[in-house]
């Protein structure tokens, strides 16, 4: 009760920023540029591929590079405006910079105790009013394949496999933002450090990749590995856990760093 | 018969800051309807037991009861219970007076019916009809108090915690503010004031507490007739305890 509270105030207040509308309006509109070149280089091949016994589909060309393409190994398309997931590294921290730094600037953070409500209510009612906000924004990238599957043979299960990876990316980097706000002084520094970290966490294999290390503990340490088998239609239970244990532990860092917070002063 | 419970209890709470006692083996009750006034000079601890009180800072040791129940294992009794305005009334700057009274009533446990109502009243009451869709951030210092009293008051608390909370108010405000007090000390509301304007003690409270260095050195009752004795008692400790250092 508390948290949705917490949850549906924080949603207002989201909704009433003009921040999350601008971002908003400008990665859509560049999500849909995205989308017309894909379509265009679909058409312009759609014939050569389909003569192929494995030539990649609307789903391979156009339904998943919509959502990643630059992070994942997905295919060989030309070097394209960014997908959702790289958009994400430098939307989320923008986005999550000043849900609990500017609690601290206004004042307003101790007034969250003295109504009340726990660290972990607070962590999680704004983490899940964050989370509606990004999947809004993935359904209205979705929209856009969706919205000719009527006259392409799609490949739901694996679109649908896709943006499972993608939520739960997006849940990761809310989280980790999130941790980043609970311990900075300035939403700045927050959007600072979850950007890096964020980075970090997707290119933390690379060394490894040039190496021809393609399955070591770093591998194993790194978001792309696991939304890159996400994104191929391939749904483990392992990928999943780690994107939950990410999220959890950066919540609860955040929780924890609340609570000291409240007992120092 | 059995002795009514003390809205607000305090045993033996103490608080260090900056590595030394900021508040010091405090020790007070408060029933309900009393006005109690928190006196004391610049860093004498008010702020820091207002909050403490309030749930927005932990003591390192004692405990605070409100209502007969430690309120720290049982956050609920803040949510319901408690109001609380700090010196600068902490608002979110991009919602409207409005949303704010709705965002606090939720937040306290009011929904539907019951918080239209409650909403409307405070608006009434704290006369925020036209301010009503007005951002927070555009409200003046004087607004700003009127609107953090108004979410403090909404759900009917049995404490009221206020702390200097006629800074930046006209006097005409000020005398507002005080009917405010009034009213609902007669509801039965347990009200502790904490400011170091002595005037504003015997106009408002029916009790004085003084604080200094973090400990509680006087605490009895105050008249509108006490000006000059409230002034002589708290100019001592003020002086004593600035030869004492």
């Amino acid at each position: 009760m508390s948290v949705l509270a917490v949850t549906r105030l924080e949603l207002r207040r989201l909704f009433v920023r003009p921040l999350a509308w601008v971002l908003a309006a400008l990665t859509v509109a560049q999500l849909a540029g995205r989308f017309m070149l894909l379509v265009q280089i679909f058409t312009t091949h759609q014939i050569q591929w389909a003569a192929q016994p494995a030539g990649p589909g609307y789903t391979d060309i156009v339904g998943v590079p919509m959502l990643s393409s630059i992070l994942t190994s997905g295919g060989a398309l030309p070097m394209l405006p960014f997908g959702l997931a790289e958009l994400a590294l430098l939307v989320i921290p923008l986005l999550t910079m000043s849900t609990l730094a500017s609690e601290r600037s206004h004042g307003t953070l101790p007034l969250w105790f003295a109504m009340g409500q726990s660290p972990f209510d607070m962590v999680m009612g704004k983490f899940l009013a964050l989370l509606v906000w990004l999947t809004i924004w993935l359904l209205l990238t979705l929209a856009m394949p969706l919205s000719l599957a009527h006259g392409m043979t799609l490949d739901w299960g694996k679109l649908a496999a896709a943006s499972l990876g993608l939520l739960l990316m997006l849940s990761a980097l809310c989280a980790i933002g999130i941790a980043c706000s609970a311990y900075a002084s300035h939403p700045a520094i927050a959007a600072a450090a979850s950007l890096m970290l964020g980075l970090a966490l997707v290119s933390l294999n690379v060394g490894a990749l040039m190496a021809g290390i393609d399955n070591g503990f770093i591998n194993w340490l790194a978001m792309s590995t696991h939304l890159d088998s996400l994104v191929r239609g391939l749904i483990s239970s392992a990928d999943i856990v780690w994107f939950l244990l990410v999220t959890a532990v950066a919540l609860i860092l955040a929780t924890q760093r609340l609570g000291a917070e409240r007992g120092r002063g | 018969m059995t002795a009514p419970t003390a809205v607000l209890q305090l045993d033996h709470i103490t608080r260090h800051r900056a590595g030394r006692p900021a508040v010091a083996d405090l020790s007070l009750t408060l029933d309900a309807g009393q006005v109690l006034g928190l006196l004391g000079v610049n860093g004498a601890g008010k702020s820091t037991t207002l909050a403490m009180i309030a749930g927005a800072l932990i003591p390192d040791s004692g405990a605070i009861k409100l209502n007969g129940k430690d309120f720290l294992e049982h956050p609920e009794l803040a949510r319901r219970g408690l109001g609380w305005l700090p010196e600068r009334a902490p608002l979110w700057p991009e919602l409207t007076v409005l949303e704010h009274l709705d965002a606090h009533g939720r937040l306290r446990g009011l929904s539907g019916a019951a918080l239209a109502k409650a909403r409307q009243h405070m608006v009434e009451r704290l006369e925020l009809g036209a301010l009503s869709r007005r951002l927070a951030g555009v409200l003046s210092q004087g607004q700003r108090q009127r609107l953090g009293l108004a979410c403090a008051l909404l759900h009917e608390p049995s404490l009221l915690v206020l702390d200097e909370p006629a800074n930046a108010l006209d006097p005409v405000q000020v005398a507002a503010l005080r009917g405010v007090i009034r009213e609902q000390a007669a509801k039965g509301t347990a009200i502790i004031l904490s400011t170091h304007l002595l005037a504003e003690v015997t106009a408002a409270c029916d009790r004085v507490a003084i604080l200094h260095e973090g400990q509680l050195r006087y605490d009895g009752p105050i008249t509108n007739d006490d000006h000059k004795m409230l002034e002589q008692t708290f100019f001592d400790i003020a002086m004593r305890g600035a030869q004492a250092a």
